[in-house]
């Protein structure tokens, strides 16, 4: 392994070109000047295929340098099959980086589904890898007529949709990529994370970067702005409820925390188990109980 | 062996640009460029860290050396179509730049304003809006105030606007399209 990521010379650190770096870094300073507005910029090809995380990368590589210590999650995990995968590729091609699981030492985190259960700081910038950059594709199939939509702020239609969700089942089923309105203007889809993370997009201290590689935007979500869920006065956003049948909170069967995200699993007996989301919530879990 | 300018090297540019990133998350906030790029002009450091043949790029009064074009590489054009524009920030505005059009607000100017210094000065802003927690102060000098009222009218129908970077002889501050400005005194 060590041979193989030795193996970079032929590679200029951060594998992209410089002009296509530059390109990345321009788009990323105007999106990030026009909060939520998707970006277009000519996403290159990567030595992966598109759909697997090629806009976070892009943008990780254009933002990185060899003093940064990086994180790669992929749902919760630093062990997971894309975040081990890319997390490799970023140590082949960027020489002197650093890398951790543990969230409190990473500048740069790159993350699929997940925003890390612990509150970001203001030196930490979060890199989300985005599938679906436009929320109004549901409603409106021409890219023009979105692009006119999101300028306006016009997103009536996308408000009749959730309206039909809560006549047809009483409340909105969005479980994830649910839309979210930035700095009262851009509604954005802020990739597959869990509603539960969604409130964490609201004045967080760190600058959130998303980048869809297929789809060829970036947009942003800068410190310190409004990231408001659309809901309706008498239907307000809600995030995943973690009560068992008897209305007490589940608690992860690793660590024994209650506050976080769990996941379900079923346990070879054949029940259910529940566990954390974030593998590195759940290790300083176990640590701070001293096992 | 002629040795590269600093400016030019991808590590400083990519140095440069996390400086920008920074400034552009957090309006108000001043980073030292000079520091990060060797001593140079923070205006040549950013240009040459965000420039390419893709942009066009005008120079509006002349501060940049020939010499500096051929490796900045962007096409020149008047300051009604350039992407960038590098101007003094002393003079009164005689120009309008790109706002974007409401479909593709990218297609804006980003403006480098050079002024005397962004550590200190008489006229006091205070800045607000997205990236800024509550309410920033900041000072400035060598800043004509008629760049804050053409601002206010490029910027009145978000999302079309101007971007700027402030730089003095070693810092840089952004102001996004999304701040707020008030002005608390003026001196100029």
């Amino acid at each position: 392994m060590t041979a193989m990521r030795k193996a970079n010379a032929a590679y200029p650190f951060g594998f992209l070109d410089e002009y296509a770096k530059k390109e990345v870094r321009r788009t990323i300073l105007k999106a990030i000047a026009i909060p939520g507005y998707q970006v277009p910029y000519s996403s290159r090809e990567m030595p992966m295929g598109r759909g697997f995380g090629t806009g976070g990368l892009q943008l990780t590589l254009s933002i990185i340098g060899a003093d940064d210590t990086l994180k790669v999650i992929d749902q919760g995990s630093d062990d997971s099959v894309n975040a081990v995968n890319l997390r490799s590729f970023i140590e082949m091609t960027c020489d002197g980086i650093d890398t951790t699981d543990i969230t409190d030492e990473a500048n740069v985190i790159q993350s699929r589904h997940r925003i890390p259960e612990k509150p970001l700081r203001e030196d930490q910038v979060i890199v989300l890898q985005v599938p679906y950059p436009d929320p109004l594709v549901v409603v409106e199939p021409s890219e023009d007529k979105r692009k006119i939509m999101h300028g306006e702020a016009d997103y009536s239609r996308l408000l009749v949709k959730l309206y039909e969700d809560i006549v047809q089942f009483d409340e909105i089923t969005i479980s994830h990529r649910y839309p979210t309105r930035i700095n009262d203007h851009y509604v954005i889809d802020p990739s597959p994370i869990p509603r539960w993370d969604v409130p964490k997009l609201n004045q967080s201290k760190a600058l959130v970067l998303l980048g869809a590689g297929r789809e060829k935007k970036i947009y942003a979500v800068p410190p310190y702005t409004d990231a408001e869920p659309l809901a309706f006065d008498d239907v307000p956003f809600r995030v995943e409820s973690f009560n068992d049948e008897n209305g007490q909170r589940r608690c992860c069967d690793r660590c024994g925390d209650n506050t976080s995200f769990l996941d379900e699993f079923t346990s070879s007996v054949g029940n259910k188990v529940y566990q954390c989301s974030d593998s590195d919530w759940c290790r300083e879990q176990l640590v701070a109980k001293g096992e | 062996m002629k040795k590269i300018e600093a400016i030019w090297l991808p590590e400083v540019q990519q140095n440069v640009f996390r400086g920008l990133m920074e400034v552009m998350s957090r309006p108000g906030k001043s980073i030292n460029l000079a520091e990060l790029a060797g001593n140079v002009m923070p205006a040549r450091a950013l240009l040459a860290t965000l420039l390419d043949a893709e942009v066009t790029f005008c120079d509006h009064n002349g501060l940049l050396d020939e010499s500096d074009w051929p490796l900045l590489q962007a096409k020149k054009a008047t300051v009604e179509h350039a992407n960038y524009i590098l101007c003094h920030g002393d003079s009164a505005v005689d120009f309008e730049p790109m706002l974007g059009e409401l479909s593709s607000p990218e297609h804006s100017a980003t403006l480098v304003l050079v002024v005397e210094n962004l550590s200190e000065g008489s006229s006091h802003l205070t800045f607000s809006g997205p990236g800024v927690n509550g309410e920033i102060s900041v000072k400035v000098a060598g800043l004509n105030r008629d760049w804050l009222k053409q601002r206010e009218q490029w910027i009145s129908s978000f999302p079309l606007g101007v971007d700027l970077l402030l730089v003095d002889s070693s810092r840089v501050m952004a102001i996004p399209r999304t701040t707020k400005i008030e002005v608390t005194s003026w001196d100029m």
